[in-house]
């Protein structure tokens, strides 16, 4: 509690000196400034807004896929495939989709920017409600059945609150990945038309592209300002709160002692503000209850309705799907018909360079997580220091530091070719490194206190004791963080290949460049789609050869079983 | 003195599992009867089916053959008149004491202060008086099976079937609170009228019941069905009580 408190003051300093340094060098950037709460109320809107429709489609998805086994064997795979493509290459797509339909008004553009994080959000969520049901304990569901829970009641007393752990602790992923993707979506050009709506990212791409230096630096350190402060009054507060719902008392084990929750305890210091919301919200509550209530007698005396609201549910969704496929086989059907562009020639040329640069990416981050993730995990007072530091860093998305790393890479190389490259790999390795890091210091404090003391006894330290003990420890959660950091990668490619800085285009070959080359400058939706698929064959065959083999094996020899 | 009035009628209950086309025999033609005033147990080794037993009696699992009737009507896992204990206990661990028993009046739209009042009546019966409002995870192995219990017990049925409810819990625990179901069942004030349970320890099943089925393993089929006809209070030490014991370890070994 206290690094938070800590982290908060320092973020607040730095606001505080952005602040001064920006109104001295330019006060017309610190005018500019002045929008900015307003800029970043309308960003946060946004991400609520795609959060809650995630959110919707998540439980009406993962709770249909775990009921239903039949829809599940589609869905599933289907689920798999979403979660795996890098999506922000659909982006152009999706874009002029909703431009088309809402006739370049602006309403189109904001769907658009919505609906990109929508993407970026539902996934992950959708998987974790499908987890959690499925692994429901068995005398938990049969206690339901024969205590009569159906319907509404069941859903209310036993699936939604079962759910709740793995949807807290997705959306908190899904937060991340929707700043990244906002920052990336809120500026967009197609063609020579270019697209904008007021918003932090909007802000910073802007600076960016004038190369204001201090702009760059206000919009980043309200951004950060805005991350943590949800992190710190939404997500954790949420999070301590969810631990309610874990199951142990199957397992029999005994955790460690969870925190009785009480609403809005972690507003300690304003207690006037935590009595009004409280007070505020009880005729909600009530009101809740009430609903509850009679939606549970409305159940009781139509037993068929959730049945049917199932079925024109299942219903609509094969109609969508059958749409998606059609078209998008008509579409490959047309693009495979005609000869090949020329640019065909050298897509896998371009897939394995951008392959290389993530690998580099990769193999940095591998480098500085591994060993600070088994410090920060083994000392309890390192990582007090350290974690509110790395959590500041973590908070800004890499697609928002695209302006600071390209200005950093032209500083360091003198050459515009070097630069370009240089920043293609630092945006990677930004955009993965906090996955790998902060799943890697998950691993280390999960090994048990026994094995520890174990270790010690028999005198393991130095290599033995990383060989025999902190390595194979790690491998499940390096796994897991190597999986999620390399689809971040991926999507990363899309803004790193091709960067606009104080007026000129900063581009390496590769796919990102490809797609970015095909939307802004072409104008080709051949060469695009096919740049797409080559990206997506790429993922999918790492997914299935690469990760999940691994994944395999290490969940039976490296699992810490309690 | 009338004929007790019958409850559980349990057919030719078959049950087997299909993998690779090949059938996996766990239950063979179980047959017995279950009525009012019974407390009946079924033993078994492990591997004789009797969890799967229980959950097809209950209505959670279907039989591959045969049917279970209560009260003449097939049985629905739904049905009010019968409650289930668990040997997991299986608390809904966001939910506390008392809205854990309340769960199935809740399921039969029991308006709230009713349900309030019954849920105080069972929660005192179990001696957890003070704990209303603790949630499940704040409570000992002991008391979260007296939660069960008063959960099951709360929608006063008629038939009370237990999964092994004691062997999770430490020995004097577990002591305690067979006394407490005797009692129970023997308070005609109190639900339930009748008791069926699993175990897979032959001393509990001669201290508690009046009768025992005894199920072979692999696949589990009725090896005999015994009346114990002790006195009550049963008293561990007695050789007659170890007569019983033998005889039963005879029949599974």
């Amino acid at each position: 509690m206290r690094g938070r408190r800590r982290a908060l003051r320092f973020v607040a300093g730095i606001l505080v000196f952005a602040g001064i340094v920006a109104a001295i060098a330019s006060p017309q950037a610190a005018l500019k400034a002045l929008q900015l709460p307003l800029f970043a109320l309308f960003s946060t809107s946004r991400m609520v807004a795609a959060y809650l429709i995630g959110l919707v489609f998540a439980i009406a998805y993962g709770h249909t896929a775990a009921t239903n086994r039949r829809a599940a064997l589609i869905m599933l795979p289907i689920l798999d495939v979403l979660q795996s493509i890098p999506i922000l290459a659909f982006f152009p797509a999706a874009l002029l989709f909703f431009v088309v339909t809402f006739q370049g008004s602006a309403i189109g553009i904001e769907f658009a920017v919505v609906f990109l994080i929508f993407t970026s959000m539902a996934w992950n969520m959708a998987f974790g409600v499908y987890e959690s049901l499925t692994t429901i304990p068995q005398d938990l569901e049969a206690a339901g059945s024969s205590f009569g829970l159906t319907g509404w009641l069941r859903f209310r007393l036993l699936e939604f609150p079962a759910a709740i752990p793995k949807l807290v602790y997705n959306s908190i992923l899904s937060w991340t990945n929707g700043w990244f993707f906002l920052v990336a979506s809120e500026v967009f050009q197609v063609g020579s038309s270019k697209f904008a709506r007021p918003g932090l990212g909007a802000f910073i791409a802007d600076a960016g592209r004038n190369g204001d230096v201090a702009s760059i630096a206000v919009g980043l350190g309200v951004l950060a300002a805005v991350v943590l402060a949800l992190d710190f009054f939404v997500w954790r507060p949420l999070s301590v709160w969810s631990e309610r719902f874990r199951m142990d008392t199957a397992s029999g084990r005994e955790l460690a002692k969870v925190p009785r929750y009480e609403p809005f305890r972690w507003m300690p210091r304003f207690p006037a503000v935590r009595r009004t919301i409280i007070a505020r919200a009880h005729p909600a509550t009530q009101a809740y209850h009430r609903a509850s209530v009679r939606l549970d007698r409305a159940y009781a005396s139509h037993p068929n309705v959730v049945r049917d609201v199932r079925v024109v549910d299942l219903g609509l969704f094969v109609i969508v799907l059958l749409l998606v496929v059609t078209t998008g086989l008509i579409g490959l059907g047309q693009l495979f018909l005609r000869p090949l562009p020329p640019e065909a020639v050298g897509l896998p040329w371009a897939a394995l360079l951008s392959f290389s640069r993530l690998l580099l990416s990769y193999g940095i981050a591998l480098g500085w997580t591994i060993p600070v993730a088994v410090v920060l995990g083994e000392s309890e007072r390192v990582s007090r220091y350290l974690t509110p530091a790395l959590e500041i860093f973590a908070s800004l998305p890499a697609t928002a530091l695209l302006p600071v790393i390209l200005g950093f890479s032209l500083a360091v190389v003198g050459s515009t070719g070097g630069a370009a490259q240089l920043a293609a790999i630092l945006i990677g390795l930004f955009s993965m490194q906090w996955y790998l890091l902060f799943n890697l210091v998950a691993g280390v404090r999960s090994i048990p206190q026994d094995l520890r003391e174990a270790a010690r006894s028999f005198g393991l330290r130095g290599r033995p004791y990383w060989r025999r003990l902190l390595l194979p420890a790690m491998t499940p959660s390096l796994l897991t963080g190597s999986i999620t950091a390399w689809g971040a990668g991926w999507n990363a490619l899309i803004v790193s290949e091709y960067i606009e800085y104080a007026q000129r285009p900063y581009t390496v070959t590769g796919l990102g460049s490809l797609i970015n080359q095909a939307v802004l400058v072409t104008g080709d939706t051949e060469v695009l789609l096919l740049t797409i698929l080559t990206m997506i064959v790429v993922v999918l065959a790492m997914n299935k050869l690469l990760w999940r083999p691994l994944l395999k094996r290490a969940a039976i020899r490296y699992r810490l079983e309690v | 003195m009338t004929e007790p009035h019958p409850l559980l009628k349990v057919k030719d209950v078959t049950k087997s599992y299909f993998e690779d086309g090949k059938e996996f025999k766990i239950l063979d033609l179980i047959r017995f009867e279950l009525a009012e005033q019974d407390f009946v147990c079924v033993v078994g080794p492990s591997g004789s089916g009797k969890s799967t037993l229980l959950r097809i009696l209950v209505g959670l699992e279907k039989p591959t053959s045969g049917e279970v009737l209560f009260e003449g009507q097939p049985i629905r896992a739904d049905n009010p008149q019968v409650a289930m204990v668990f040997q997991s206990f299986a608390l809904f661990p966001w939910l506390t004491v008392t809205q854990n028993v309340e769960l199935g009046l809740e399921a039969q739209n029991v308006p709230l202060p009713a349900r309030q009042a019954r849920a105080r009546k069972f929660i005192d019966a179990v001696g957890l008086t003070g704990f209303e409002n603790a949630f499940p995870r704040e409570l000992s192995g002991g008391m979260k099976q007296r939660v069960g219990i008063a959960r099951a017990l709360a929608i006063e049925p008629l038939l009370l079937c237990m999964d092994e409810p004691f062997s999770s819990l430490d020995p004097l625990t577990a002591q305690n609170l067979r006394d407490e179901i005797l009692q129970l069942w023997s308070d005609p004030q109190l639900p339930p009228k009748a008791v069926l349970m699993v175990t897979h320890s032959i001393e509990e099943a001669v201290y508690l019941a009046d009768r025992v089925i005894v199920l072979s393993s692999r696949p589990g089929r009725m090896v005999a069905e015994l009346v114990i006809d002790l006195p009550r209070p049963r008293n561990r030490k007695e050789p007659e009580f170890y007569g019983w014991v033998d005889e039963i370890y005879s029949l599974i070994v």
